[in-house]
């Protein structure tokens, strides 16, 4: 299936996605904040008490659990100020621009989103989602190894990734 | 079993077994019990011997007086440390040429800061016979199976205790450490009768027996333990002994003093006869160097009054101990020392190697990735020691990808591995979390529960 940019002018349209791409590279792609815990109770506490004091809302949270510590992965509104105020308080947190595809929420809709990636051979490290209720669409974040040939990919594929803004917008 | 053939050999009992017709009780009785005036005399004119010889290594020529008068005398010669052997090495302590040395035994450390110890043809057979002396005190005799489950190689309680079970006539099973399974069929197939084993490997092996579905107070021979290399509480000597149905005996030694041989418990086990004919004892303040009473703790420093090829004269060794002013109702004379209660300096002893932390922190410092901060907890899993190193994740290298920590991980391990021959669990820790370098801040925390031993 093909993404229809027409369909909803407020969430994206692909012109309007390329322009950004010339004008401000990745300056203005979708990013994750990562940070490192400890696994021990009361860290993903501390987090979500952080960013809530600091007025962030958490688009999606998801965990890598390494035994004695974790990676925790999350997709805020504003990623820049969640990645300053974490780092305000000691903790070690990076950035990274991920992809955040626009998908329907409906069965089967990861399945044919993931095929067409795994033919196009983009290598996805990681991936997970969350769901827009008010849209009945979701949000698909995959990281991957190349950046830039994913992008290309994802829009050759008529798919349409999020802003920054967009993703802020939410 | 594939041994019959061997009996087929004409069987000529060619030992003297001049003990056994004696006194069963002692293995050299003349020495054992000499009187303490007796065992002054012979210290004072060995502790004399020995300065002579001493005099001819380059690190003793200046140091040492002509003579001693009385014993009284010797808390004027200079301490000798630890720091010496390292300055000094390789051959600053020698007082014979290489050819005259037929062993050595080197203390670990890849950075320049190894220690070695040589050895005449005399001096093994004089720690040989300290050790048989030592073994046959706990009850070994010959027709014993000595099956010996320490590392051998460079560390002296493999090869010490190996040739003294050889000199008393015990078969000596050279097992070696490790491969559970194979320790158990060993001790099974030739009805071992004595091990000598660390105590963290002895209650971890209990655990096979289990598995195995194998009692080992009934389907083995075991009557003594000779538990080592390793701090251990009397709780857990009591559960040993317990679990296999033994007697569990302490010892001490150090590589400096040969090594295993030096100070043994008898049947009575109050305490370690510390062999006063072949080591000189004093106990000192360990800040003022004073020298103190028996039955007050400090220091131990020791003089080898036996060895040729390279003697160590007033020896600081670290441990912490005191002397037992009562006698022995075992009727030796040579004074009993306390368990060990701990090192004067940072030193750990993890099976039956000894680490500082300074070596752990020299490798941490060489990694920029790493930070000034670290922790080094000793804990007993499943019984075995395990060393484990906290390593902080600063800001700066931390990138969001597990697979970088993982390498980072096996990378800290790696380079501590090829300096403290013992491979640590790294665990990595969020930034600050650890106390930090400036000051006295606590780098190692030892979990073990203990009153601390060694051998």
């Amino acid at each position: 299936m093909r993404i229809n940019p027409d369909e909803d002018q407020s969430f994206y349209t692909a012109g309007r996605y390329k322009s950004i791409m010339r004008e401000n590279g990745g300056e203005n792609m979708a990013s994750q904040v990562t940070v490192f815990v400890e696994n021990r109770p009361g860290r993903i506490s501390k987090i979500a008490r952080i960013l809530g004091e600091n007025g962030l809302n958490i688009r999606a949270i998801t965990i890598s659990d390494r035994g004695e510590y974790g990676l925790v992965n999350l997709i805020t509104n504003d990623p820049d100020k969640a990645y300053k105020v974490l780092l305000k308080e000691g903790l070690s947190v990076s950035r990274q621009n991920v992809i955040a595809i626009i998908i329907e929420d409906r069965p089967g809709e990861l399945a044919d989103v993931t095929e067409y990636l795994n033919r196009s051979s983009i290598n996805v490290a990681n991936a997970y989602g969350f769901i827009l209720q008010s849209q009945e669409k979701a949000v698909l974040i995959l990281e991957v190894d190349d950046f830039e040939k994913a992008q290309q990919v994802i829009g050759g594929g008529g798919y349409h990734t999020l802003t920054k803004k967009e993703l802020h917008n939410l | 079993m594939g041994f019959h053939h061997w009996q087929a050999v004409e069987c000529v009992n060619t030992f003297d077994n001049k003990r056994d017709a004696m006194d069963d009780r002692y293995w050299d009785r003349e020495l054992e019990t000499i009187a303490p005036g007796g065992l002054e005399r012979l210290q004072l004119e060995r502790f004399n011997e020995v300065i002579q010889r001493a005099r001819c290594s380059k690190f003793y020529k200046k140091r040492l007086p002509d003579r001693l008068k009385s014993l009284e005398q010797v808390k004027d010669i200079p301490l000798t440390t630890k720091q010496d052997l390292r300055a000094n090495f390789p051959d600053g302590f020698l007082t014979v040429g290489l050819e005259d040395i037929i062993r050595l035994h080197s203390s670990s450390g890849t950075t320049g800061r190894a220690t070695v110890i040589y050895h005449t043809r005399r001096d093994i057979d004089n720690w040989t016979e300290l050790v048989a002396r030592s073994m046959y005190m706990t009850g070994v005799r010959r027709g014993d199976v000595f099956q010996n489950m320490m590392g051998y190689g460079l560390f002296t309680g493999g090869l010490g205790l190996h040739y003294g079970s050889e000199r008393l006539g015990a078969l000596t099973i050279p097992a070696s450490s490790g491969n559970s399974k194979r320790q158990i069929r060993l001790m099974k197939d030739f009805g071992t009768t004595v091990v000598h084993v660390t105590p963290s490997y002895a209650l971890h092996l209990y655990s096979i027996f289990e598995e195995e579905g194998l009692n080992p107070r009934e389907d083995l021979n075991l009557r003594i333990a000779f538990l080592g290399a390793e701090p251990y509480s009397n709780e857990i000597r009591k559960k040993i002994e317990e679990l296999y149905g033994l007697d569990a005996f302490n010892s001490y030694g150090l590589s400096e003093m040969n090594g295993p041989g030096v100070a043994f418990e008898c049947t009575e086990k109050e305490g370690m006869h510390l062999w006063e004919d072949s080591y000189f004892l004093e106990v000192i303040d360990p800040e003022t160097g004073e020298c103190l009473e028996d039955g007050r703790e400090g220091e131990m420093v020791l003089t080898t009054l036996m060895r040729e090829g390279m003697p160590i004269i007033r020896y600081r060794t670290g441990d912490i101990a005191s002397v037992y002013t009562e006698p022995c109702a075992c009727g030796r004379t040579h004074r009993r020392i306390s368990r060990i209660k701990g090192r004067s300096d940072d030193m750990l002893i993890i099976k039956g190697v000894n680490i500082y932390p300074m070596q752990i922190e020299k490798v941490l410092m060489d990694m920029p990735e790493v930070g000034h901060n670290y922790l080094i907890e000793l804990e007993r899993v499943d019984y075995l020691d395990t060393i484990k190193v906290k390593v902080e994740v600063a800001q700066e290298i931390f990138h969001g990808k597990a697979s970088e920590l993982e390498s980072l991980k096996r990378k800290v391990a790696d380079h501590l591995k090829s300096e403290i021959l013992i491979t640590p669990r790294v665990i990595l820790v969020e930034p600050n979390s650890l106390p930090k370098s400036e000051g006295k801040a606590i780098r190692v925390v030892d979990k073990r529960t203990m009153g601390a031993d060694q051998s």
